[in-house]
């Protein structure tokens, strides 16, 4: 079962865990995950993000290291640096920072 | 607009120095310098370019190095090698590409963020 994040809870602080986790409200502070990150339209996160693949339909302001793939979707909006050796970028997201594939 | 029909640096020309103009254009070949094109530029799966690049529109489909301008779109498609920095309101990045660089679509961020 995905653990999720809803829409009316503000975290400031840490997450961490080996679990998938789903964000639709908003978490400050840093995430650091052995899996994959589900950023929905209505999340909004301010952290720096360590996992395996995250997927973002909403608001990332932070840097992005993941060990397999980022996905920003079309109604992802993010600022910030992304280093993974899989990063997709869908026609309609936002997208200002660094890019390193290097793998 | 007119239907010019796109022009084609094919893969046996290289090119070194600055190219601009109008209209479409395909490079299959190489061109190292610069380049600034009114319309939509494609570089193909043969085609290497070592340029600042200035355009409406680009895809590219071969490799690029240099930085990228664009007023509308850049895209990354799937076998693609980039590197530098992009300019463009539209960027899209396909899963298999590789890009190493800054991007900059001039992000109007939303309420809530910041």
């Amino acid at each position: 079962m995905a653990n999720v994040i809803g829409r009316s809870i503000v975290i400031d602080g840490e997450i961490s865990g080996d679990e998938d986790l789903v964000i639709q409200g908003t978490v400050k502070g840093k995430i650091s995950l052995k899996e994959s990150l589900y950023v929905e339209n209505s999340g909004v996160v301010e952290a720096d993000i360590d996992t395996q693949n995250v997927e973002i339909s909403g608001s990332v302001t932070g840097n992005i290291l993941a060990s397999e793939k980022v996905e920003l979707k079309s109604d992802g909006r993010m600022v910030g640096d992304i280093k993974a050796p899989r990063i997709l970028i869908a026609d309609g997201a936002v997208f200002k920072g660094n890019v390193d594939m290097d793998r | 607009m007119a239907a010019e029909p796109p022009g084609v640096i094919g893969k046996g020309i290289s090119i070194r120095g600055n190219l601009s103009g109008g209209g479409d254009l395909i490079i299959e070949g190489s061109v190292e310098g610069q380049i600034a094109l009114k319309n939509h530029l494609t570089i193909e799966e043969t085609g290497v370019v070592q340029a600042d690049i200035e355009a409406e529109r680009l895809t590219i489909k071969g490799e690029a190095s240099g930085n990228i301008v664009a007023s509308e779109r850049v895209a990354i498609l799937t076998n693609a090698k980039v590197m530098g920095d992009i300019k463009a309101p539209v960027v899209v990045i396909e899963d298999g590409a590789g890009f190493k660089g800054n991007i900059d679509m001039d992000v109007k961020l939303p309420d809530g963020i910041l």
